[in-house]
Order: C-alpha cells, then structure tokens, then sequence
C-alpha cells in the first residue's frame, strides 16, 4: 500500500485535523469522538439546519460542504464506514438553530439505520426533523425501484438546492425538505470506474480491473456496474453515460439542467474536460440549455480512477436555488 | 432459575471477553464479502460495555440501557446499532423488572427479533443476525426447564449449516449473493459466540 499517511488506524482523525486546521474560518470539529463536524458560524438561529454523514473516503463529500448555504454539520464515519449513531445525534445538535432539522445523506442501509434511529433520539426531546436521501445512481436499481437506489455525486445539489432554501426568510423543514426532494427527483448520476483504491485500514484494492479493462456504472465503494469490458473512446463512454441518465430522467428539447461530470478521484481534469466537451455537444444538440456546470472532483472514492456524470433538471425553483449565494472550501456560489 | 442484575453483568463480562477473542474471526469472514470490520466493531461495543458498567447501574433495565448508549458509540459495522437496539429493546421489556426468569426470554428475543427486523429492514430468510436470534428463540421455546441452552445451542447450530449454502438477501453481501453460497454469514456466526459467552 502507497499512500501518505502514518497510521491506517489514524487516517480519518488525522485528515479531519489538517482538514480543520486548514480552513477554521468555516470547520470547527466537535463530538466526543471528534467525528462531528460543524460551522464556525453555527448554528444559525431560526434557520432549518441540516446535516449529513457518511463514511470517509469521499472527500470533498460529505464533510467539505459544510458551509453557508449548503450543510450545517456532518457526522464521519471510517472510511467507506457510516458515522456511529452517538455522532449522528452530536451532529443534528450542532445544526439545530430551533427551525427544525433536515437529514439529508446518502442512501445506504447501514448510514440510514444510524440516522434513523438518531433521529428517534432527538424526536424524544422534541426537536422536529425530517429526512430527504440520495438516491441519484442509475445503474444500482431500475426505475421502478427508484428508492433502492444509492446515493453518490448527485448529493452535492441536494445540499445546495436545500441549503439556499433554508436560507430564505421564514423557510419551514417541510420547505426544506420539499425542495430537497424535487431535486433528488430530477437528479442522476452514472460512473465509469478505471481502476480501484485502497481503503487504508484495510490495506489492499477494493475491487481489480484488468490492464485496459474498465466498469461502466460501477458505484463509489466498488458496487458491481452495468456492464465490464475494454476501455472505449471517451466520447463512447460520454455519450452512453448521458444516455443513461437522460433516458432515465427523460429529458425533452427546451429543458434546462445542471451537469455535474466528477472525477472520482484519480481522473485529471483534462480528462473531465474532454467528457464534458461531448456531454455540452451532445445536450446542445438535443436542444437541452445548460446552466453552472460543476467539472472537478466533488466526490471522490480516494485514489480511484473514473468519472461520473450527474444531470439535474431544473426549474426556475431550483434554477433560482442553485444560483442562490453558497460558500466552503469546495465549492462557493458568490 | 432467574437472572438478576449480578448474574446479568457477569455475563455481559464474559460476553465482552468473548467479543475481543472472536474479533479476528469476525473481521476475516466480513472481510470475504463486506468491509471487514464486523469484528473491530464488535470489540469496540464490549470496551464501551466494560466501561458503562462499571459500576454497574442499579436495576436490569438500567443496566441494558447502559449498554446500549454504550453501543450507540461504536461506528463500522451495522450489527454496532443493531446491538444497541437490541439493547434498547430489552430496557424497555424489562421496565421494572428486577430479574428475568427462564422462560421470559423467548418472549425478550421476539421483541428483540422485531425491533431489529424494523430497524434494518432484514426478514427471517435473508441469512442475518435475525435467523441466528429466532434459532435460539425457538430452542429456548421447544424445551422443558432442564437443557434449555444445550438445545438453545443446537438450534442455532442447525440454523447455521442450514443457512451456509443459501444466498444472503440483504446488505453489502447480498450484492455478492452468489459467492455469498457456502459462506457462514457473520452475523450469526457472531451470535454462535455471544450464545456460547453467555451460557
């Protein structure tokens, strides 16, 4: 295993400190475990909060969008590991600025029975919370079973639809909440793995690839895709990829959308660059409108190689939303 | 025979003992289709335990309660929360109880049983926990005073052979179901330990 750390075992507290210590104007961490963390300028009173969590690995997600105008607070969990029920609580504490709180992660069954049962916790105390999930992964299960599917990079609009929402004046949860929800309806997401990463506690790849082989639809921790086979031009993989998510979404001529084309975490930009190049052609062409596209690594599996793309219809709502003033290390909305 | 809060923290020693012990073995069979961390996991909960018990709180119900703030904790491995709520569960069934009699404790994993169903979305079938906890559930249940945790013990026994062949239907391992075949599921491989701490 090559990476830069010192102690597998450390890996997640010692990210969280750099991560903390570089950017204290926004993070400040919390938690007995100090797996919790938290806005600077939090919690804001009279605004719905929301928090999210996850495992570690992901990096700018979950954590990195704690910000104004996006999440108040994020529980962490071990890589790839969901956050303990106990740091769940910690973190809707720290968002709860009396308006109500919002959950709002990733759908995947171990985080949601944390998060779950950390909200009956708080429910006790009578603290009023609602949860909206992730679910934009395509290939993790058909259409009709839209709720089984995984959460991965379509997450990031989510927190930004719902956090400039529950930053409008008098916004309720069930506000929040609906917006959220609106955007998870019209938001997928598929990827393209090119070649696994190591989860440092455990020391090997989580998944292997052949010289020049690659997974189509293969989810963040290595989940099996549609489809493996050798590696295509990158307009190929581009214009399925948009095949995938627009029939999905059914996107017709005069819509306007957001794209989201991520690097898992070892694809450069300029290879995101040039899937983009055949996405914005291709959407053009359809008479589909484009607005802020989002090209970078946003959410990331560590060291992976791959990319997803991510489509999220708008309308003037979430239009308005997404234009709306948003502000972390990873992603700022002037 | 009952169980009294003594009895109940001696044994929840002994189960802690045993979550440390079994850990590497948990970690490497988790490991063949999920994350590997069913064990570390586990001990993370009994260090918790240990501590939240010690003093140990007055009645049984308190005592439960303890542990499962004590799980609530540990983060990794599903069966963690599960062991909370489950922990959780037994402090709510045994409000004002001062000890548990032998023959109450079908009844207690019932509940456990369906709080857990309800919590992690598993059914009796899908190779879980769940199977292991309704094997020993019906053991305790089939057999007179006497030999109660011998046929307890054989009963889950049974339900692990039974299970090793069949597909897991729920979680990470269900992705793999197919390689999921001949494999023992953790969980109840977990449960085997816990049982044999106990009695």
């Amino acid at each position: 295993m090559k990476k830069l750390l010192n102690e597998p075992n450390a890996y997640v507290d010692e990210m969280l400190e750099g991560l903390c210590a570089a950017h204290p104007q926004y993070f400040r961490r919390i938690g007995e475990a100090g797996r919790v963390v938290a806005r600077t300028d939090g919690p804001v009173s009279g605004k719905v909060g929301i928090v999210s969590g996850g495992g570690s690995g992901h990096l700018p997600l979950f954590t990195g969008y704690v910000g104004r105008g996006l999440i108040d607070s994020c529980a962490i969990g071990n890589v790839f590991a969901g956050p303990s029920v106990d740091d769940c609580i910690e973190a809707m504490r720290a968002a709860d600025g009396g308006a109500g709180i919002l959950r709002l992660y990733g759908n995947y069954g171990g985080d949601r029975m944390n998060f779950d049962m950390a909200g009956e916790m708080l429910d006790m105390e009578g603290i009023e919370t609602a949860t909206v999930l992730g679910a934009d992964d395509v290939a993790s299960a058909d259409a009709a079973e839209r709720h089984k599917r995984r959460g991965v990079a379509g997450l990031i609009y989510l927190y930004k639809i719902a956090g400039a929402r529950a930053d409008q004046p008098g916004a309720t949860l069930r506000e929040v909440a609906a917006a959220a929800e609106k955007a998870g309806r019209g938001c997928a997401t598929t990827g393209v793995a090119l070649g696994p990463c190591i989860v440092p506690e455990a020391g090997k790849p989580t998944f292997t690839l052949a010289e020049n082989e690659i997974e189509m639809g293969m989810g963040i921790h290595g989940e099996p895709g549609v489809w493996r086979g050798p590696l295509k031009p990158a307009d190929a993989l581009a214009g399925e990829m948009l095949e995938m998510v627009g029939a999905d979404l059914g996107l017709g001529r005069g819509e306007r959308v957001s794209v989201l084309v991520n690097s898992l975490g070892a694809t450069p930009h300029e290879e995101l660059y040039i899937l983009y190049r055949h996405v914005a052609r291709e959407l053009a062409a359809k008479g589909v409108t484009v607005v802020r596209p989002l090209i970078g690594r946003y959410v990331t599996s560590m060291e992976m190689a791959g990319a997803s793309l991510t489509v999220l219809r708008l309308d003037s709502e979430l239009e308005a939303l997404l234009d709306a003033p948003a502000d972390c290390p990873f992603w700022s909305v002037p | 025979m009952s169980t009294d809060s003594r009895m109940l923290v001696e044994a929840l020693g002994r189960w802690a003992d045993r979550m440390e012990l079994a850990a590497p073995e948990l970690n490497a069979l988790d490991g063949q289709l999920g994350d590997g961390d069913l064990g570390a996991t586990l001990s993370k909960c009994a260090a918790n335990i240990r501590k939240a018990i010690a003093p140990p709180p007055a009645d049984i119900p308190g005592i439960f309660k303890a542990c499962a703030i004590a799980c609530t904790k540990a983060s990794g491995s599903s069966l963690g929360t599960l062991l909370a709520v489950a922990f959780m569960t037994l402090t709510k069934e045994t409000a004002g109880k001062n000890q548990i009699g032998d023959a109450e404790w079908p009844g207690l994993l019932a509940a456990v049983r369906d709080a857990l169903s309800a919590r992690g979305g598993a059914r009796l079938g899908d190779k879980t926990v769940l199977d292991a906890i309704e094997a020993v559930r019906l053991g305790l249940e089939g057999t007179g005073p006497e030999g109660r945790l011998s046929a307890a013990k054989a009963a889950l026994e049974a339900a692990i052979a039974d299970f090793r062949g069949r597909e897991n239907r729920i979680g990470r391992a269900r992705i793999f179901a197919e390689r999921s075949r001949g494999l023992d599921d953790p969980g109840m491989i977990a449960a085997r330990h816990m049982l044999e701490s106990i009695g």
